[in-house]
């Protein structure tokens, strides 16, 4: 495929061509734009925090790890269809409201369940908290400086945002922001656990490494983060260089395995948002009808687009009645399976099918 | 031991006991993934189950851009894996059974996963254990073997998982004796 594609093109003229790989250009931009911003942020590189160093070579091998693991997964047709075509459609009307109701509130977990989207929320915005001041503390994009006593600036990608006074509200959020992190991310994870114990469904299916290794990482993390505070406020700071080593590490090792393991599914969701406009759009242009009984039920683009996938992977559902299993409607396709096995050409009856669901 | 799904269709009396049953398993939460159909509604009174057959090369997780749908050790094709589903229908489209159900409101796809919880220790999932007539059973190789040699058929069409279905499956489906003018004896 790649190559049929190539040849088609001027060889070496394209940015593209500078690299040996998708995954080399990836690495590359990536790298070089952390390292821009870090200038910028570090009015040029004045305001490193050293201390933080561990964190940032750990945020590089991450990268790696997930452009790895991304480019693999997105190289799988239906994925590259999917990536391609929710590309293009990114800048809908309904976008905001989609990106907002899937990736900021989880309303699709509060449909599965009250319980469940609480320990999402938890665990989720605590996770996105905690990054959001991790990374510009490590990479010095935000740091605190003290010009006036009793008064810290924040200076954010090198600029003095604002003065607050070292005892007041903002700077007390500020130093506990991590600690609010910690204690949500442990309270989700311990209604994580308590299901996981006490559900049946759930006991049956999980393994260790899948499904409880990544809870006690993060727990790992929010403990030993949290432990910390309590050396700093309580212990006088007795044995804190080496907490904060133990801590340094159970991020660093936490962020190398996420792109890996279940953890996964956090930089993989915002596909569903891609997934919800590919349907949306192509549904407003074109259904197709079920070559039986004329419902329409799915958008001809993506019906085009299963058969192909699935012709990719020598799958061919054509029939000798003339017509793909794919444009064919749901019922329609299980009676036409019915028919196939009785000989009784059940898909032509024209009654709708009988009671499916089991409600009584 | 190693058992599958065998399905005897002319079996079935349409009592969807199946359904119920199906409701009832584990991580199902009380909704059915199997269906009941009528052969020829305005004829007669004939029904057949139809669920999903787990496929040996599944269309559904091969069409799934999430990896949502995995194949567990023993076969069955699970049904999505809750963090992973995106919920773009593909599978739903895929199928050629058309046994993928979908939840708008939870944007999540669910299908027979053949009690995973159950099976995977030998149980025989919910559908297999409540049928009255023999329609689903929990068989072993040797049995299904047996259950061939007792009806005896020299056309070489007595299991329909090939000739009657897209491709190989784990769920194997018998040739109706209706089809054939095989009166059974029970």
């Amino acid at each position: 495929m790649e190559s049929t594609i190539s040849t088609t093109k001027k060889p070496g003229l394209t940015v593209n061509d500078a690299f040996a790989s998708h995954f080399a250009k990836s690495m590359f931009l990536t790298v070089a734009g952390l390292a821009i911003l870090t200038f910028i942020g570090t009015r040029m590189f004045t305001h490193i925090d050293l201390n933080l160093y561990g964190y940032m070579v750990g945020t590089i091998v991450f990268i790696g790890g997930f452009f790895y693991r991304f480019i693999a997964w997105g190289e799988r047709p239906p994925t590259k269809i999917f990536i391609k075509k929710g590309l293009k459609l990114l800048f809908r009307k309904s976008t905001p409201k989609t990106t907002t109701e899937q990736l900021v509130t989880y309303r699709f977990i509060w449909e599965r369940g009250v319980y469940r989207w609480m320990q999402h929320i938890l665990i989720g915005w605590g996770c996105v908290l905690a990054c959001l001041v991790t990374f510009p503390l490590v990479f010095s994009w935000m740091y605190f400086t003290m010009k006036e006593n009793g008064y810290y600036t924040i200076v954010l990608f090198g600029m003095n945002v604002m003065n607050v006074k070292a005892e007041g509200i903002i700077a007390w959020f500020s130093y506990n922001a991590l600690n609010i992190a910690a204690i949500m991310v442990i309270a989700g994870v311990c209604m994580v656990l308590y299901r996981r114990l006490k559900n049946m469904q759930a006991r049956a299916e999980q393994t260790f490494m899948y499904d409880f290794l990544p809870l006690y990482l993060l727990l790992f993390i929010s403990i030993t983060g949290l432990l910390l505070t309590f050396q700093n406020m309580v212990l006088h700071g007795w044995m804190q260089p080496q907490m904060s080593l133990i801590h340094q590490f159970s991020v660093i090792v936490t962020l190398i395995y996420l792109p890996f393991g279940k953890l996964a599914h956090i930089p993989f969701r915002p596909m569903s948002v891609f997934a919800r406009n590919y349907r949306e759009h192509y549904s407003e242009q074109h259904m197709k009808e079920c070559k039986v009984c004329g419902d329409q039920f799915v958008s001809v683009e993506q019906s085009s687009d299963v058969i192909q996938v699935l012709g990719v992977n020598d799958i061919e559902f054509n029939m000798n009645d003339g017509f793909n299993l794919a444009e064919l409607c749901l019922p329609c396709r299980r009676k036409y399976r019915i028919s196939r096995f009785s000989g009784v050409a059940t898909h032509q009856v024209k009654v709708k099918e009988a009671n499916q669901n089991a409600n009584g | 031991m190693k058992k599958r799904l065998y399905l005897e269709l002319e079996n079935c009396i349409g009592c969807r006991s199946c359904l119920a049953a199906c409701t009832q398993c584990g991580g199902h939460e009380e909704r059915n993934r199997n269906y009941v159909y009528d052969v020829n509604p305005l004829v007669n009174r004939q029904t057949m189950p139809l669920m999903c057959l787990h496929c040996v090369n599944p269309a559904c997780a091969r069409s799934c851009p999430a990896q949502a749908i995995q194949i567990h050790e023993t076969g069955a094709v699970l049904s999505a894996l809750v963090e992973k589903c995106i919920g773009c229908q593909n599978c739903t489209i895929a199928c050629p059974y058309g046994i993928p159900k979908f939840d708008t409101e939870q944007n999540l796809m669910y299908k027979c996963d053949l009690c995973i919880d159950r099976s995977k220790d030998g149980i025989p999932p919910m559908c297999a254990s409540v049928c009255p007539t023999n329609t689903l059973q929990w068989l072993t190789d040797e049995e299904i073997e047996a259950k061939q040699k007792q009806f005896n058929l020299d056309n070489g069409k007595w299991v329909t998982s090939m000739p009657y279905l897209e491709g190989e499956t784990n769920v194997r489906v018998n040739l109706p004796g209706i089809l054939q003018g095989v009166t059974k004896l029970f």
